[in-house]
């Protein structure tokens, strides 16, 4: 199956009369753009920023990052099953505008699952969205039912990010892209000789789904994680957006739309493909609250990998805590069939370090690779700007902060917690734990 | 100038060797022996005293020894304290981890020390302070004190602390994020991290995990007592259980020490004459009733219904919060050897 991602690389987004990319320049045409966002009855106001690295603007409470792109052939819609009828994605070609992001921010009302990002100042490297231009949706919704709850299902600022995304997406949908990546992976029993002399791999995704009520989880085309069992993809499926993130995980440790679609360590292990490994594909596990549940997604991703005849398999648990029982447990029935397995995913060392960093562990990972600490405590400096709303990180139970955590003058304690996808379980993080 | 106090044992304090281990505590103003060594490799910090302990006096009077040594501290301006090298010296090593630990909670100042890995010291503090790796004996004299020196002027600096491996000392059970441009490393993304060390994994070369697991010292579950009738049972505890006074004076965390007690002559622990001592956990039902934790009461009840053979004429106890698994698989063996002259054969282990 292949699969071209045609990019343009975005330098900068502006305001203007159209909605169109020129030479490193986006341009949104705000008002059209917000009669995108607004299609939904549920959304009761929006309103559209830019957001650069180094300007002095603090987001919060953030609740998706999605990268804007359209279908060019091979299927109609960018996120199907959600936006646009449930369709196979994964081939054809696809437009991208690279380099930046969309941002959407409740207006006033944080969740759980929620995070900030910083454009500046000393968290702004945190978050790799503190690094590239960003166009930000900032708006409130009708879900009244919702309001006050911790967990928040945010599904209309979050389909209001999709819709948006492609909107956007499509003003390049014509163009020439500056650059195609080409994504070309041939079915596990067809490949050269010299291919299947490679040691072959497998991707473990274990995207958070560990809410029993509909709604919260990852979404692959449109089907809640929750009542899924580990199912085999292409990678190029989880490359042209099969994957939705859900509204649940404390978001450190959150995977994005965003980074589903530009996950790095599904394209480091394409690029491989042919030198060094034979990459079979992603088995799409899950995360589950149920012991028995648990071992059976591991049974089941154990023998799934055994019989796609891998010899070695990366496992990326979203989430820490209860699911680090799931990523071990994986990680050892993965061991337990001679699957050579190695880990990533981040810690909860506790605010003094000394706590165990994962809640399970086993002898047999013996290659896990870190992404960062949950509970690393960040002291922040007032921002000029906030988009959103700043008391949502104390008063609305975003998983690292805390009442009184949001100062008077504008400054913030929290935890690493809240950090808007500051872990990049996906691999972007260039943060690891060390002893000391 | 920063100033550090230097602790050293009598053999390197030029007072003798193993017949004057018994030398009581004294202090200097300036630089014995490496000391000096020590204030010459220091830019940023000189060595204002030098205190000179024998080690057995610190290893049989350790309180009378840590509180005269405290005593002495008592008024001095000092910015922090630095104690050995004991390379392979279990008693220098154990001594330099007790005052280091004694003067960081008095006073509040940076202590550090350097050990050879295999000494007794290492395991039994590094919890509690930084210890650099050293050599084993005392030709590696100048290189341990160099790191030890380096890391003075660092912290004089009030520069950063890196992590254990990047500067030299034993992790002390504390895990942090780092950005790896921070440690001077390439940024290299957790994917690229992830598929290397796969790759390496793959092809049987060596790689470095990221988060070692500590290696676990499991004990399989022993089969059931046939007949409970024909045994000799004792309770054991790690729940801090003791006579009032507690007479072997058992450390209410990172215990070193357990005690046995007689209770042969008892239907249950009464209260108040049996506490808890154990800091871990809320001690207010145990206080009131330590048969929660050591069911003396029941295995009583037991033995009067003829449901079980013998209790042994002793409990034994220690505290388990802070306990190190090293500490406690030496106290659990010494345990064992008892339980075995005692002719005992089951035991009931109850922890908190």
């Amino acid at each position: 199956m292949k699969l071209e991602i045609g990019k343009f690389f975005v330098k900068d987004i502006v305001f203007g009369d159209e909605t169109a990319y020129n030479n490193g320049i986006l341009t949104i045409n705000k008002e059209e753009a917000l009669q995108v966002v607004m299609e939904d009855s549920h959304m009761t106001e929006a309103d559209l920023h830019i957001v650069r690295p180094g300007d002095e603007v603090r987001l919060v409470p953030v609740k998706d990052a999605f990268e804007m792109r359209c279908k060019v052939s091979g299927s109609e819609g960018v996120y199907p099953g959600c936006t646009s009828p449930v369709a196979p994605v994964g081939f054809g070609r696809t437009h991208a505008l690279a380099g930046c992001s969309l941002l959407v921010v409740g207006k006033h009302w944080g969740s759980f699952q929620d995070g900030l990002i910083d454009m500046s100042g000393p968290a702004q490297r945190n978050t790799i969205y503190g690094l590239m231009p960003n166009l930000v949706l900032v708006g409130d919704t009708d879900e009244e039912f919702e309001r006050r709850e911790q967990q928040k299902k945010n599904k209309a600022l979050r389909w209001a990010g999709m819709r948006l995304s492609e909107y956007v997406g499509r003003c390049v949908k014509d163009m020439t892209p500056e650059s195609i990546e080409t994504w070309d992976l041939e079915p596990v029993n067809r490949r050269t000789s010299e291919v299947q002399q490679l040691p072959s791999v497998v991707y473990v995704a274990q995207p958070q789904t560990q809410m029993e009520a509909m709604g919260y989880n990852t979404l692959v085309y449109g089907w809640d994680g929750n009542h899924m069992l580990p199912t085999f993809m292409h990678p190029n499926e989880i490359l042209d957006g099969a994957v939705v993130s859900g509204s649940f995980m404390p978001v450190s440790s959150k995977i994005s739309t965003y980074e589903w679609v530009n996950n790095p360590t599904v394209k480091r292990l394409m690029k491989e493909h042919g030198k060094t490994i034979n990459f079979l594909g992603v088995i799409m596990s899950n995360l589950n609250v149920v012991m028995e549940e648990k071992i059976r997604s591991a049974n089941m991703v154990a023998r799934m990998a055994l019989n796609l005849g891998a010899d070695g398999a990366i496992v990326a648990e979203e989430g820490y805590g209860n699911p680090d029982v799931d990523y071990i447990q994986t990680i050892v029935e993965l061991e337990n069939v001679g699957i050579k397995t190695v880990g990533l995913s981040n810690e909860c060392t506790g605010r003094d370090g000394a706590s165990q960093p994962l809640v399970a562990l086993d002898e047999k990972a013996t290659a896990l690779v870190s992404s960062g600490n949950v509970s690393q405590i960040h002291e922040l400096p007032p921002m000029k700007t906030v988009l959103g709303e700043l008391e949502s990180l104390a008063r609305d139970g975003l998983s690292g902060g805390w009442e009184g955590c949001v100062r008077e003058d504008g400054s913030i304690i929290m935890e690493n917690n809240a950090m808007f996808c500051a872990d990049h379980i996906s691999g972007f993080s260039v943060k690891t734990c060390a002893d000391f | 100038m920063k100033k550090a106090i230097h602790y050293i044992n009598q053999f390197f304090g030029q007072i003798g060797g193993e017949d004057k281990a018994d030398f009581e505590p004294v202090i200097h103003e300036g630089t014995v022996g490496p000391s000096l060594l020590l204030d010459q490799s220091m830019k940023e910090v000189s060595v204002t005293h030098t205190v000179i302990c024998g080690d057995n006096f610190m290893a049989s009077h350790p309180e009378e020894a840590v509180s005269r040594i405290l005593s002495m501290l008592e008024g001095l301006e000092f910015d922090m304290f630095i104690a050995g090298p004991a390379f392979l010296a279990g008693r220098y090593g154990t001594a330099c981890g007790t005052i280091c630990k004694a003067v960081q909670e008095k006073f509040n100042v940076p202590v550090f020390s350097s050990m050879n890995v295999e000494n007794p010291g290492v395991e039994m503090f590094k919890g509690h302070l930084y210890i650099f790796e050293g050599g084993r004996r005392a030709t590696y004299m100048k290189q341990d004190i160099e790191k030890l020196a380096s890391f003075a002027d660092k912290i004089a600096k009030g520069e950063k602390i890196l992590p254990a491996s990047i500067e030299g000392y034993f992790p002390r059970g504390i895990r942090h994020e780092v950005f790896l441009e921070d440690l001077g490393l390439e940024p290299k993304m957790a994917a690229d991290r992830a598929v290397d060390m796969l790759v390496k994994k793959l092809t049987g070369q060596e790689f470095i995990t990221e988060l070692p697991i500590p290696k676990q010292d499991r004990v399989d579950i022993a089969p059931a007592v046939a007949d409970l009738r024909k045994v000799k049972i004792a309770l054991v505890t790690s729940g801090g259980i003791v006579p009032r006074e507690n007479p072997d004076h058992i450390q209410s965390c990172s215990a070193t020490k357990w005690g046995e007690y007689d209770v042969s002559k008892l239907d249950r622990l009464p209260a108040p004459e049996y506490k808890t001592i154990h800091a871990g956990y809320d001690p207010e039902q145990a206080d009131k009733n330590p048969n929660v934790v050591v069911p003396l009461d029941a295995i009583r009840a037991y033995q009067k219904e003829g449901r079980i053979g013998e209790v042994d004429d002793y409990f034994y106890t220690t505290v388990g919060t802070g306990t190190t698994q090293g500490e406690a698989a030496r106290m659990g063996k010494e345990i064992a050897e008892k339980l075995k002259e005692r002719g005992v054969s089951a035991v009931i282990l109850t922890s908190t």
